[in-house]
């Protein structure tokens, strides 16, 4: 017995020691000088080589400015980025870390209030104007602009034109619609050709997201930390409509990216309500060209919601360490004021940029056969405008992974206010 | 009766069998299929196997980081095992007053979660970077140092050593030998099967060690094969033709090893020491 209170002890003392340095770091931390480039070097890391880091690469072309070093483009999956971001900047040091990240908009604000002095500021080197409206307030924090808004997650309704002729539809019955007429649609479209209408996916509520964001609303209240989910009509609404699409059995469920993918490759579902970077997987599949169109995304059916969303969308940042200033350098003449290199950008790699000036070039008035002849680029831009700017706020993750039971209680027939009471009670329990 | 006993029991064995192996037999198909046939769940084989090959040996650039892997895997289990069975050889063998209190503190060692030291850890190999390149952030030195003895396999080795015949030690003593000599000529000979055991589950867990290497390595020169097949997985449209050979070229190392092994690690698991 003797020898259990020895080890008890000596494993408080171990947890206390470990409490006690955690204080000092900071302390120690910020004096660290040690750079991750030096400056005749800078690194930037981004995820997926056929869309950021092909992005990055055509801005390393393009960059004509005065400054002398090389970039040096790592390419990492986002959860490893956010994994390597989290242990670095928590250590304090800044040693392995990279001047330019791409982070995403759902996340940006958690690392910018967690690390606040991580990150350099841009308000003075970029014009917060030249970019999408939405973009500004996931991007900047206690008034300071940190990032540099990247692509536009705009979302569209994708629709097999084939299958809704065979129903009796066009595309342009379906442009500018509600959720609830998307519905009924749905139901005919499947009594026609017996396709489901679109897929869901019980773990991913981006569904959710998209519905909420086209009233302007989101999971936290305006502060960005505060869970904005019980009395929540928005939110309520769009819970409501996800069960009515269950309900008219027009939904196809996936449990994962690659059935998602699969789905409408194989021709399985009639449309795909999602952010404009998938293109590239629809169009994977050649045998469907022509086949598709896109249509603004459905909207609630209340006051004030508008046929626009978002999924998705990053933005690049610079972090506080030697080398910024090169980065800046780097990212201002390129990201941050080249309207030609977004025309390269969706030429090249289809990658829409938010960066308003480059709207006017050629490049958007492309017409996509496999859309059949529509300019969708300049539907995007266009549709991009449109999207009701919300705070993403903390928690975006975190209360989705609450929601994500809540959604299961509501669909097996717990009533709605109470799910909702529910799942704040846990947020609010959980996000202290 | 007996008889409907046994094809109760053969069924469901079968069963069991087709479900662990299914997974496998999924990802060997997968390699010879484009991505969008993977997504769709098509099970016969296809015919772009040298297709998804051309890719990852040529864009994704798989060689290096086998190389790595390989480095890391060979280097962490030679130094695991020789200093656990070494550690595991002195704590049965010798006598000592305080052993066991330090031995106990080292199995206490084991209950602490890697991400609670990871934090501390990132941060001692940054403030070493600059003086030991060889062991800083962004070094292979890094990646194998935390991970080469645990106090797992000091404990396995001690465990098994227990078995081991004491009067083996007296005997080589006798002859003359030193306890250096005891321990290489006459133990490690004879736990042979310990080692096998020990040898797989390190080559194992370093070979398909994730967290570690990802927070601590930073040049994509320098990554292992999980660090890799993570990446591949990232795009927004992922090539699962070329995720699947990734992953069978994953697996072989340590299959290999496995297979090579398994007759040692079955009795090295049971602990049976031949005497």
């Amino acid at each position: 017995m003797k020898k259990f209170y020895l080890m008890l002890v000596l494993l408080v003392g171990l947890a206390v020691l470990a409490a006690c340095s955690s204080g000092d770091e900071e302390a120690s931390g910020g004096s660290s000088a040690e750079g991750a480039g030096s400056a005749d070097t800078i690194t930037a890391w981004a995820w997926d080589p056929a869309f950021n880091i092909a992005a990055l690469e055509k801005a390393k072309e393009a960059y004509n400015g005065d400054g002398d070093f090389e970039v040096k483009i790592i390419e990492n999956a986002q959860d490893d980025i956010i994994q390597k971001l989290n242990t670095g900047l928590s250590s304090g040091t800044t040693k392995g870390m990279p001047n330019i990240v791409l982070i995403e908009d759902y996340r940006a604000q958690s690392f910018l209030q967690a690390y606040p002095d991580a990150f350099h500021p841009l308000t003075d080197v970029i014009n917060p104007e030249d970019f999408a409206d939405y973009k500004i307030a996931t991007t900047s924090h206690n008034g300071e602009q940190y990032g540099l808004p990247f692509d536009s997650g705009v979302a569209g309704l994708y629709v097999r034109t084939d299958y809704l002729e065979q129903a009796g539809y066009t595309a342009e019955d379906l442009t500018n619609i509600t959720w609830d007429e998307y519905i009924e649609i749905g139901k005919k479209v499947k009594e026609a050709t017996g396709k489901n209408m679109l897929t869901l996916d019980p773990n991913d509520l981006g569904q959710i997201r998209m519905m909420i964001q086209t009233n302007g609303s989101w999971y936290v209240k305006e502060d960005g930390s505060t869970p904005n989910l019980a009395g929540n009509e928005t939110l309520a609404k769009a819970f409501e409509t996800y069960k009515k699409m269950m309900d008219a059995d027009i939904g196809k469920i996936v449990s994962d990216w690659s059935q998602f993918v699969g789905a409408f490759n194989s021709g399985d579902v009639a449309s795909v309500p999602t952010g404009n970077w998938i293109t590239p997987s629809i169009k994977q599949e050649a045998e469907q060209s022509g086949k598709w169109a896109v249509v603004p995304m459905p909207r609630l059916d209340m006051e004030g919601a508008v046929n626009a969303s978002n999924l998705g969308g990053s933005s690049w940042y610079i972090l506080n360490v030697d080398g910024k200033e090169e980065a800046a350098d780097f990212m201002l003449n390129t990201f941050g004021s080249n309207a030609d290199l977004y025309q390269t950008l969706v030429k090249d790699i289809g990658a829409l940029g938010t960066y308003s000036a480059a709207a006017e070039g050629d490049a958007y008035a492309v017409e996509d056969e496999f859309f059949g002849g529509q300019q969708i680029i300049t539907d995007f831009s266009k549709w991009t405008d449109e999207i009701p700017g919300v705070n993403y706020g903390l928690h975006t993750y975190a209360i989705e992974d609450i929601l994500v039971t809540g959604m299961q209680d509501y669909l097996k027939g717990t009533e709605l206010t109470k799910v909702l009471e529910n799942v704040q009670g846990q947020a609010e329990a959980q996000l202290k | 009766m007996k008889n409907i006993k046994r094809v109760f029991i053969y069924v469901f064995l079968s069963l069991a069998a087709i479900v662990s192996i299914f997974p496998f037999l999924w990802m060997l198909v997968s390699i010879t299929n484009k991505s969008s046939d993977v997504t769709k769940g098509r099970l016969l084989p296809g015919t772009h196997l040298i297709e998804n090959m051309t890719t990852l040996f040529e864009s994704v650039d798989i060689v290096p980081a086998l190389v790595n892997s390989t480095i890391i895997a060979v280097i962490t289990t030679v130094v695991t095992l020789l200093l656990a069975s070494l550690a595991g050889y002195g704590f049965e063998i010798h006598r000592s007053r305080g052993k066991d209190i330090v031995f106990n503190i080292l199995l206490l060692s084991m209950m602490i979660p890697f991400a609670a030291i990871m934090v501390p850890l990132y941060r001692m190999f940054g403030s070493i970077s600059d003086t030991a390149p060889l062991f800083g952030i962004d070094s292979l030195g890094a990646v194998i140092l935390p991970t080469a003895t645990t106090a797992f396999f000091i404990f396995f080795f001690r465990q098994n050593t227990k078995m081991f015949p004491k009067d083996l030690v007296e005997a080589g003593r006798i002859d003359g030998l030193s306890e250096i000599g005891v321990f290489f000529r006459i133990y490690m000979p004879t736990m042979k099967t310990t080692y096998a055991a020990a040898a797989i589950i390190t080559f194992m867990n370093s070979w398909n060690n994730y967290l570690w290497p990802l927070v601590i390595l930073q040049s994509p020169e320098k990554r292992t094969i999980p660090l890799l097949i993570s990446n591949l997985g990232s795009s927004y449209s992922p090539d699962y033709g070329v995720i699947m050979s990734a992953i069978v070229i994953a697996t072989l190392p340590t299959a290999l090893v496995f297979f090579l092994m398994q007759k040692h690690f079955v009795a090295g698991m049971m602990g049976s020491v031949k005497g």
